[in-house]
């Protein structure tokens, strides 16, 4: 095969498949997202604490994960876990993973929020007579929230684009899907070009969509 | 040979590995730079189809995985040009690609970085293109770029696991094969040592990029912020201060 001989409609057949992987892309993203989110608010709490043992588990976790490939992460879940008794399938596997190295990059961009916040807010809240849970979760929180929106949003998009080293353990995601109609077909070009294209239309579309949806939020005024 | 399934024995083989990816990853990040440092250039220069074509190729990259960009190169491109492509200048090849879009964006924000009356003055003071970007702006921008491209690298290197994806034997690759070949096998001995070996590597290297920012930082002022911040246009826009964490 060359270039000269290029031929879409072969994979015609094929293209419900590469619509379910798709969707399982976008499944796999979402919950490992739905996952690192959170645990990165706690992480970033956590490191910000005056508990020294929760500041040092949380450094080194950060530190750890954030050295060490998503590949290398995903083959300890996948192939070590049963080992020791605990059944997982690919699926949790790549999710956990995923969630696992998303979490640690979410601790780090939330906590740059969190420094980003003008000492006198605290100094405020406090002579408000607020007390300490009541400070973060009126006063700092939200304006970290809005800070870091932007930045959360480029983390979306890299749980995406890991999301395809899933495929490696076997999670039937795009990437996934396209490697195995590509291996019966040999039409490793087009399959190739079809999903960086679809890759790209969806890194742009969750950006735009990030930002209208953030837009707001990620520009209004902050307290000094 | 490998009867035993002690560690011990496979250590000078992880070793190995360790090497192989250290080259992997030096050529790729030679390569890459290299390659980011003529698209930031073109990014910020007078001439619109250099800055589109620029922005075309980074944007392209930095929105499709690692993964498939390695796939292209080693099972499309061979297919479509009638030639071979062994895994090892596959790897490297998709790696440089990789590190050159992301260093690009780096390099691009570091000379951006820089306020224009640097250039104006600079200009009237008679200089050409070139040595202005010598003298002036690039010993000013490359310390603001320094935690960006530690972050690049980083990622780069950790990306360069996937190479064993594609039958090139390097750190991972060589652990995953003293899994298959013996009895450690049931063990979590090897993965752990090849992830410890990935996090020495990349450790270390971002301790060499805290030294060195804090090294040129320390006793000047910069021409600007030298926080994290303001270093590399992500892909959504947003306040400065906090972008950096996302670089890495």
């Amino acid at each position: 095969m060359g270039l000269s001989d290029l031929n879409l409609r072969v994979l015609i057949p094929y293209l419900p498949v590469l619509g379910w992987g798709a969707l399982r892309t976008l499944e796999v993203s979402a919950l490992a997202i739905a996952l690192s989110f959170p645990l990165g608010l706690v992480g970033a709490l956590m490191r910000l604490s005056d508990n020294r043992l929760a500041r040092s588990i949380a450094t080194v976790y950060v530190e750890v994960v954030r050295n060490i490939p998503l590949l290398v992460v995903l083959y300890i879940l996948f192939l070590v876990l049963p080992l020791y008794g605990i059944p997982i399938n690919a699926l949790t596997a790549g999710v956990l993973g995923l969630a696992i190295n998303s979490t640690a990059f979410t601790i780090e961009i939330i906590r740059a929020g969190f420094a980003a916040i003008p000492p006198g807010q605290y100094e405020a809240a406090r002579s408000l007579g607020l007390h300490r849970l009541q400070m973060l979760r009126l006063v700092i929180v939200p304006q970290v929230f809005r800070i870091v929106l932007p930045t959360l949003g480029n983390q979306i998009v890299s749980v995406v684009l890991g999301s395809a080293v899933a495929s490696i353990i076997g999670v039937s995601e795009l990437t996934y899907q396209t490697q195995s109609i590509g291996s019966s077909t040999f039409r490793y070009f087009e399959l190739f070009t079809i999903t960086a294209l679809f890759y790209i239309a969806c890194v742009q579309a969750i950006s735009l969509l990030w930002r209208l949806l953030t837009g707001r939020a990620a520009h209004a005024p902050l307290g000094t | 040979m490998l009867a035993s399934g002690h560690l011990a024995n496979y250590l000078l083989l992880l070793l190995k590995g360790l090497t192989i990816t250290l080259e992997l990853s030096l050529g790729s990040l030679v390569l890459g730079s290299l390659g980011g440092m003529v698209l930031g250039a073109m990014r910020s220069s007078g001439w619109r189809a250099l800055r589109a074509i620029a922005l075309v190729y980074i944007e392209a990259v930095r929105s499709i995985p690692f993964v498939i960009l390695l796939f292209f190169v080693f099972f499309a491109v061979p297919l479509a040009l009638h030639i071979d492509i062994p895994p090892y200048p596959a790897a490297i090849a998709a790696l440089s690609v990789h590190c050159s879009a992301y260093m690009g964006e780096v390099v691009r924000s570091g000379i951006e970085s820089i306020p224009k009356g640097q250039w104006e003055a600079a200009a009237s003071l008679g200089l050409p293109y070139y040595r202005i970007m010598r003298h002036i702006v690039l010993p000013q921008a490359l310390r603001v770029m320094i935690p960006p491209t530690i972050g690049v690298y980083v990622s780069t290197i950790k990306e360069s696991s996937l190479a064993s994806v594609i039958g090139f034997v390097e750190l991972l690759g060589q652990g995953m094969a003293i899994r298959e070949a013996n009895s450690l096998r049931n063990t979590a001995d090897v993965l752990v040592a090849v992830a410890f070996g990935y996090f020495v590597i990349c450790f270390s290297l971002s301790q060499l990029g805290r030294y060195l920012e804090h090294r040129t930082t320390h006793d000047l002022q910069p021409a600007v912020e030298p926080s994290r911040g303001a270093i590399v246009r992500p892909l959504v826009a947003g306040r400065p201060e906090t972008q950096a964490a996302a670089m890495r």
